[in-house]
């Protein structure tokens, strides 16, 4: 090193203004190399978001310029805090259950000799591979009023049958059960990959100490994968906020309006009901939601950045 | 050095660029679009139908020499208004598209004139129905549309003559094979169709008629509100709901009726309703022959039973539930004379004769002098199966949310305004009086402009 | 007691792992069977869709119609499949679908590679923000801005000319919205990864900056790439809100807009073709799923792990 430092510096005092030719270039390089994505992210992610607002504050026609007018109309509105409720309800539910599931299965695949872990790790990841609007399909049929292939087990075995679609209660179940049964595994390969990195002679060590199971998921799987579970909860209550292809295929927004959530209804209102400037609006209401979250996750990425 | 990789990289990058162009290049308009037609129809549920329009357009087509491209949109998910909005908003697409009930109306802005093809067909055929008239009609009296041959339908009953037997209720002698219906029929009202579904219920076979928030279910809603009288928005646009008696009555009915149908009603849409029946397991929708026409294909033991005729009468009348399509020209077509001379082809009396036999009588002309087509009499089993389908007598052509203006209207009807109405307060545990004050408070919403 | 306590009692006690050999085998075992059983209960409700969607669709119309046993086929045939093989609207839309793909992670790899290779290596001015950006853009949902693009298009189209609305080459220009971010985020990960003397002993040997990306970063970063470009397959193969906003005709349709809105019909029995049609079009992402699952797990993950 010592032998390789001055040549480098004298090769670096000979190129002199060449060295700092080099930097310039370096960070135009660079600029250059990154300017398609800042391009992308400016012309088809700023600038439409911004657009939107703009559109939010125009009349129905989008001739004439109502400022907040969109705003206070559908805050009067009973349908616009429904879908606020659904919304959240919808999220938190999923996510939680998503999350409770990835954890627990990810413990008993971990527990499986490492071997046999593949092909189970490979059976639980479908869900998440097959694309979301071909699998809502299949839950469609599966839950059809006339057809269902549930209900049909149900009455083999004396249980009434449910109308999984049609009643509120049980259409918003539906669509949190195909929204968890699609994220659950993504969940559960990111805990999978957490609790590896777990050192075993921890669990050890609290096994000496006299820890039960539950002690020690508690006091060593937990907390070392503390940032894991944050982001992943965190960018997965995000998505599913987000979220259209479920609820659309499955209800379309469900009996009198009870499962629409911003996506769908932003949709009905803004495409089907030709008023774009409220559809705008609706979507522009996520963003509040989806700023704090971003915040946490920020946060949260900072800690991580600065522990590693 | 480092410049021949770059100019190597750029390369490839353009290369890449270049293929992706070459895939998909952006197709700039050009002013030479004359020659070529896009037209978009309907859907049609009868299987088969679409292929009889695709040879009558095809033959006009060599005929005229342009070059022709058919869409067949369906109305399932709304796809229908879904293309319209779409293409109003972009000024760009189809040259000649079909719109639904009060689209066109809502859209007259940017639709052609058509006041020139609709004289010819009324010196021709007759006056139109004034339904027809009245939503194709735009302001200064102005036709921005001409019904569609195909599609344009309404929505009686369609019951399990056996079923109903069963039960007591002789259908065939209230509305017997191929002859008019008789005094009898005027017991067919609302009452003896609540008796009937109760007892129904509990043969297991429930009369199941949609809840949910599209035409099929929206359409009969209209007509039942109608036949009570019920106004929930006038014609000047003030909102009546609440002074309204036959709102209240027919919201009493309703509540009735829910009880003894299937618990999902609320949650279907335009197939639900044809699965149900054809499934065996319904004994009446209210429905055009599609659901019969597939029941002959797939399930015949059904379809041998299914027969059609008129809408139970309510205190106002008999009202049958009208669902138009309606062909239209966009301002911003390229090639309006070609779609104009198309639309008058297909609405030549051959032409429309054989669009309705291919639809085994589903397609409901909008003009009276053509609704005597031998079809409705040949199609069967059962025998007359359609014979009671198209309107006549004292059933009055109802379009759902009328009279209220079209901007609100269409809001209405698009987003299943009455259906919704009767959910809040059967489903949805509200009283009649809260449902009411819940419906004034959406039909201030839909005032927005 | 927190980590650090046990690491500590580990290290005070070196013949801590020979105790109570015996019970733990036992419980091990006992953990392993309930293991096992849930894992089986969980397989069966993963499971559960894709296998009842390949049962379905063997069924002609008829069985569906007669509705017999649902979880079982009587009278397997594969009418369905050739009926949809054989059909042109289906295979445009696999068409369409494939042409998509294939060009959306094109881009997206020509975009993010130097990207991430940019932002992870060379500080220029506004990196950090934009790496920061970068992240934030995936926090802002398609089901936001579908709307205003939506009426952008329309005025492309309106003013420039250009047919954007109902054409699908439009979803190549925005699918890279949805694919980008993440896979630059991925591949600024494994690029962090990459030990800084490699760039400088290849920067002293008289290498640019292109060629350090070319011969050395993406050959050591190989497996995020090939990660990265499953991830951004499978995302513009399954993406459903924007080819339903903005394609509208059967030809230009792509596969989840084209098998729910022109599929179902009011045909009651075509569902078995429906879901012959959903089988086959999930058919490539679960392939590049079973030859490539490792990739596709690394990939997943490597955000998590590496950071």
């Amino acid at each position: 090193m010592a032998a390789v430092l001055p040549r480098s510096r004298a090769t670096a005092a000979a190129r002199g203004g060449g060295l700092r030719r080099v930097m310039r270039r370096k960070s135009t390089l660079a600029f250059l190399m990154a300017l398609p994505l800042i391009v992308l992210i400016g012309a088809l992610v700023v600038y439409p978001a911004l657009y939107s607002v703009h559109l939010a504050t125009l009349n129905k026609s989008m001739e004439r310029f109502v400022g907040f007018g969109n705003f206070t109309f559908l805050f009067k509105r009973d349908l616009f805090w429904m879908v606020v409720k659904q919304s959240v309800i919808f999220a938190v539910t999923a996510v939680v259950f998503k999350a409770l599931i990835g954890f627990c299965v990810a413990h008993f695949v971990h527990n499986v000799p490492a071997k046999g872990q593949r092909k189970w790790r490979g059976m639980l990841l479908i869900p998440w591979v097959i694309p979301p609007a071909m699998s809502t399909l299949a839950w469609f049929w599966l839950f059809d009023p006339s057809y269902s292939a549930f209900n049909w087990l149900f009455a083999h075995v004396g249980l009434p049958s449910i109308t999984w679609l049609g009643d509120p209660y049980w259409a918003r179940f539906s669509v949190i059960l195909v929204n968890v049964w699609y994220g659950a595994p993504f969940f559960l390969i990111m805990y999978l990959a957490a609790l590896k990195s777990v050192p075993e002679q921890l669990y050890e060590a609290a096994a000496i100490d006299g820890a039960n199971w539950w002690q020690k998921i508690w006091y060593v799987t937990l907390p070392m994968m503390r940032n894991i579970i944050s982001i992943t909860v965190l960018f997965s209550l995000i998505v599913t906020f987000a979220n259209f292809d479920i609820v659309r295929i499955l209800t379309s927004g469900g009996p009198i309006d009870q499962t629409h959530i911003f996506a769908t209804w932003a949709f009905k209102l803004g495409i089907e009901g030709n008023d774009i400037p409220l559809g705008a609006s609706v979507s522009l209401f996520m963003f509040p939601i989806l700023a704090i979250a971003a915040i946490f996750i920020l946060r949260d990425i900072n800690r991580r950045g600065n522990e590693a | 050095m480092s410049r021949r990789t770059f100019t190597r990289r750029r390369f490839i990058a353009t290369t890449a660029a270049a293929s992706a162009a070459a895939i998909g290049f952006p197709y700039i308009r050009t002013s030479h679009a004359a020659g070529s037609l896009s037209v978009g129809f309907w859907d049609h549920w009868v299987p088969g139908a679409n292929d009889v329009l695709t040879k009558i357009c095809q033959d006009w087509a060599k005929k005229e020499k342009v070059e022709l491209k058919i869409d067949y949109i369906t109305s399932q998910g709304n796809k229908i208004v879904l293309t319209a909005t779409a293409e109003a908003q972009a000024r760009a697409g189809h040259d000649f598209l079909t719109f639904q009930a009060w689209d066109p109306l809502d859209k007259q802005d940017l639709l052609e004139p058509m006041d020139d093809i609709v004289g010819h067909l009324t010196k021709v055929n007759g006056a139109m129905d004034p339904a027809a008239q009245y939503l194709t009609k735009g302001k200064g009296g102005h036709f921005v549309g001409v019904p569609a041959v195909t599609g344009t339908q309404v929505k009686p009953p369609c019951a399990r003559l056996d079923l109903f037997k069963k039960v007591g209720v002789d259908i065939l002698e209230m509305y017997p094979t191929l002859k008019a219906p008789t005094k009898a029929s005027e017991n067919w009202n609302w009452e003896t169709l609540l008796s009937a579904a109760e007892k129904l219920q509990k043969e297991g076979h429930p009369v199941g008629l949609g809840l949910g928030q599209t035409t099929d279910s929206v359409d009969w809603v209209g007509s039942m509100f109608a036949s009570f009288g019920a106004e929930m928005v006038n014609a000047k646009g003030d909102i009546t709901i609440k002074h309204s008696d036959g709102v209240k009555q027919g919201l009493e009915y309703m509540q009735k009726l829910v009880k003894v149908m299937p618990r999902d009603v609320f949650a279907w849409d335009d197939a639900s309703n044809n699965k149900y029946i054809i499934s065996g397991q319904g004994s009446m929708i209210m429905n055009p022959p599609s659901a019969y026409a597939v029941a002959k294909r797939d399930n015949p033991k059904v379809a041998e039973h299914l027969y059609t005729f008129e809408m139970p009468k309510g205190p106002q009348g008999r009202f049958a539930p009208y669902l138009p399509f309606i062909w239209g020209v966009w301002k911003f077509s390229k090639n309006k004379s070609a779609a104009k001379s198309l639309l008058q082809t297909i609405w030549q009396k051959e032409n429309v004769e054989k669009l309705v036999n291919g639809s085994i009588g589903y397609d409901i002309p909008s003009f009276a002098s053509q609704r005597s087509f031998k079809v409705w009499e040949q199609v069967e089993p059962p025998k007359g199966a359609v014979f009671h389908y198209p309107p006549k007598g004292d059933q009055k052509i109802w379009m759902a949310c009328s009279p209220a203006p079209v901007a609100i209207a269409n809001q209405m009807y698009v987003q299943g305004f009455m259906t919704k109405l009767i959910a809040q307060c059967t489903q949805g545990g509200m009283s009649i009086a809260q449902a009411i004050d819940w419906g004034a408070k959406e039909l201030e919403g839909y005032q927005r402009s | 007691m927190n980590p650090a306590e046990i690491q500590a009692a580990v290290l005070e006690a070196p013949s801590a792992g020979k105790a109570k050999t015996g019970s733990t085998r036992r419980d091990r075992k006992r953990a392993l069977y309930w293991s096992y059983f849930f894992l089986v209960l969980f397989v069966v409700f993963f499971l559960t869709p894709p296998i009842y969607m390949m049962i379905t669709s063997l069924k002609s119309s008829a069985e569906i119609g007669a509705i017999t046993n649902p979880w079982w086929v009587y009278a397997p045939t594969l009418e369905n499949y050739w009926a949809l093989l054989g059909s042109e609207q289906y295979l445009t839309f696999f068409k369409n679908s494939a042409i998509v793909s294939v060009v959306v992670v094109i881009i997206t790899m020509l975009i993010s590679i130097p990207a991430a290779f940019a932002l992870a290596r060379m500080k220029f001015w506004g990196s950090a923000a934009l790496g920061m950006g970068v992240f934030l853009t995936y926090l802002i949902p398609e089901t936001l801005l579908f709307i205003p693009l939506f009426k952008i298009f329309a005025w492309v189209q309106e003013t420039l000319g250009i047919e954007v609305m109902n054409h699908y080459w439009v979803l190549m220009v925005i699918y890279p919205t949805l694919t980008v971010p993440f896979c630059t985020w991925i591949m600024i990960g494994y690029f962090a990864s990459i030990p800084k003397e490699l760039d400088e002993a290849a920067l002293i040997d008289g290498a640019s900056y292109l060629q350090i990306l070319t011969k050395i970063f993406i050959p050591v970063a190989l497996p995020g790439i090939i990660a990265a470009t499953i991830f951004a397959f499978t995302v513009s193969w399954a993406d459903f809100l924007y080819p339903m906003a903005f394609t509208t005709s059967a030809d230009q349709l792509v596969l989840p807009a084209g098998i729910v809105t022109i599929l179902i019909r009011g045909d009651v029995y075509a569902w078995g073709q429906i879901m012959a049609g959903c089988l086959l079009g999930a058919l490539p992402p679960l392939l590049i799923y079973a030859f490539l699952m490792d990739y596709y797990i690394a990939g997943l993950t490597a955000g998590a792990t590496k950071g």
